[in-house]
């Protein structure tokens, strides 16, 4: 082989491996290795079919945390976050610019979400649902990121919210 | 030209390799660097910067010392100020102590080169000879760095990197030395001063832009497997060394093809080729890195070389135009680290919030029992505080497994599914920073088919 056959033989292999490589790896899904996208808080996301009191209050604490992320324009993933340790709900109300005051509201909102998803969805009984509401509408933040994060402490102490309702909470659940 | 004697031809080539290796050796020593002398990404990458700066702009008037006081003693005083510098590198306790100390290497560094390209014709025999040697010991130090640096840095520290250097270093000035005697003796150096042409631009334009696109693509590579994929620097310096490896085949392959106008497009189109490999790279799996590196070692072997030797070709004086390569080289790699570190710190901050969303979001949908799933979020989240700002490994907080083996087999699954999206974030942080020196890689084209002298 001549030197300027060489050439162009080095010049040619050079773009068919160029192509060739970067497209074997796009067709193998090289442009969509990529984090999963996490959903919008603000759209509803079915309950399904939870069976006992523990499921219920996991369906219940994620719907608690869309409907306080829904409020404060971020995803359930990053407010679940900042709501797991202080330090993490510090950094997060510095971060996006959200008081104290802000924060509960939210997760007050949330929380009242929570109970209109869980009575939609038949977990939750609608007279047990009315004082709920009436007690989250006021809950302290502390508390209420408490609730979040263990669900099963409301559903199951009831009790202790619900005054004339107590004792009713596990016949009045599904 | 009578050819010196065998160990002064090796010691001048190793004079050059060493220095030039010097540019990407620390690679990847950079993460443990960042973490001992508590930094950040952007300010680590400085300890490259600095040095590659340096070069640049200290290569052409350390040629032009090196001409005015003879190239054996400003070879043999180079290699001693690298030697002392490396030393000073090693016993750094701060950033900016090793900044300043790889700054007087890179002074160093630049005069022992540039010097060594004025010595070499005499002594292998022929010019063409000694700029195919100066451009093969410069690149294949370069290549070689990374996976020696990263050797150094597991087995023993990343002091060693530089320590390591100083012995290597004098035992290049030795026999350079005697040349230095010579010209002393005879002081003949002030009679062969004359003009300087005009530097190749074409060439030293493609060469900036190439070696943008190949510092990015180490550096990228190093960073992505010990940060991102949290591998080992030994186990790092494993996979790199296919960079190198596949290097020595490409300067194999270089030489059955005379045209360097050919080479140099060649070893363009095949580091962006492979750079455009690593921007979409499937899965994180280190296999998977090999065909992509073994693209751009390649194609760096050939580009390199062919356009040192188009730079250098008919034009003398030889220190002052390889002064210009170093110069052009130096310049490429601190732009490259330059122009892509905001970008892939930008990008691999959003990635690691995203991937740590999308590892959320498992959590929260995983079957896992709610009150494990709750202490588990919670470790987590703590891992995410202790390691801010990195991507976090997330076994530990798996740690210990639950006895129930149906439980068991769901919080395994669970770690897998949270590393894989962890491993999503980390590897496509460093996508668009690949895709953009790919496309410097190509960019390169443009002053290679515009370059009038190409062919030797």
């Amino acid at each position: 082989m001549n030197a300027q056959l060489r050439a162009q033989a080095l010049i040619a292999a050079a773009i068919v491996a160029a192509v060739a490589l970067p497209g074997i790896y796009l067709a193998a899904g090289g442009s969509s290795y990529a984090p999963a996208k996490t959903q919008d808080p603000c759209r509803h996301r079915p309950w399904g079919n939870p069976e006992g009191l523990e499921q219920i209050a996991e369906r219940f604490s994620l719907s608690a945390l869309d409907g306080a992320a829904c409020q404060l324009g971020v995803s359930r993933e990053t407010l679940a976050q900042a709501l797991a340790t202080q330090e993490g709900r510090e950094r997060f109300t510095k971060r996006y610019g959200i008081t104290d005051a802000e924060l509960a509201r939210a997760v007050r909102a949330g929380l009242l979400r929570a109970v209109d998803d869980a009575e939609a969805a038949g977990a939750l009984n609608p007279l047990l649902a009315a004082p709920l509401r009436e007690t989250l509408k006021s809950i302290p933040l502390d508390r209420a990121i408490e609730l979040i994060d263990n669900a099963e402490t409301l559903l199951d102490d009831a009790q202790s919210f619900l005054g004339p309702a107590q004792g009713l909470l596990e016949q009045l659940l599904p | 030209m009578s050819e010196a004697p065998r160990p002064r031809v090796a010691a001048l080539a190793l004079a050059v390799g060493l220095v030039l290796a010097d540019s990407s050796i620390v690679v990847l020593a950079l993460p443990q660097i960042y973490r001992e002398l508590d930094t950040s990404v952007a300010g680590v990458t400085w300890v490259l910067v600095s040095f590659n700066l340096v070069m640049a702009l200290a290569a052409v008037p350390a040629a032009l010392v090196a001409r005015r006081v003879g190239p054996g003693r400003a070879a043999a005083v180079g290699l001693a100020i690298f030697a002392g510098a490396g030393l000073a590198c090693a016993a750094s306790e701060t950033l900016s102590t090793l900044i300043a100390a790889r700054c007087v290497q890179a002074i160093g560094g630049a005069a022992a080169v540039t010097a060594v390209l004025e010595l070499l014709p005499a002594a292998v025999g022929s010019e063409r000879r000694a700029t195919a040697l100066w451009a093969s010991a410069g690149a294949t130090g370069a290549a070689l760095g990374p996976a020696v640096g990263g050797l150094l840095t597991q087995l023993v520290s990343w002091q060693s990197i530089f320590l390591i250097q100083v012995p290597l270093a004098l035992a290049a000035a030795v026999p350079i030395l005697a040349v230095a005697r010579h010209e002393a003796a005879t002081g003949v150096l002030s009679t062969e001063l004359r003009r300087t042409g005009r530097p190749h631009l074409s060439a030293n334009l493609a060469l900036a832009m190439v070696s943008a696109a190949i510092a990015a693509a180490l550096f990228l590579l190093v960073l992505l497997l010990i940060e991102g994929w949290r591998l080992s620097p030994i186990g790092a310096a494993i996979v790199v060394s296919a960079m190198p490896l596949s290097a020595l085949a490409g300067g194999r392959l270089g030489r059955l093809v005379p045209s360097a106008r050919a080479r140099a497009a060649a070893g363009a189109i095949l580091v962006s080729g492979g750079l455009g490999g690593l921007a979409l790279l499937p899965r994180a799996e280190v296999a998977l890195t090999v065909p992509p590196q073994a693209m751009v070692g390649i194609g760096l072997a050939l580009v390199l070389s062919a356009l040192t030797e188009t730079a250098l070709a008919g034009r003398a004086p030889q220190a002052i135009h390889g002064g210009w390569t170093i110069s052009a080289r130096h310049a490429g790699v601190v732009i490259g680290l330059l122009a892509l570190t905001p970008i892939f710190t930008h990008d691999i901050a959003q990635q690691r919030h995203d991937a740590i969303d999308a590892g959320t979001a498992v959590i929260l949908d995983s079957p896992v029992a709610p009150l494990a799933k709750l202490g588990l979020a919670q470790r987590i989240a703590s891992r995410l505080e202790e390691e801010r700002g990195k991507v976090p490994t997330i076994g530990p907080a798996f740690e210990p497994l639950p006895s129930d083996p149906g439980e068991r087999a769901e919080v395994v699954q669970l770690r897998e599914e949270l590393q894989d999206q962890l491993n999503r974030g980390a590897t496509h942080a460093f996508s668009p920073s690949f895709g953009l020196a790919a496309l410097l890689g190509l960019l390169a084209l443009i002053p290679i088919g515009l370059a009038r002298r190409v062919e030797l």
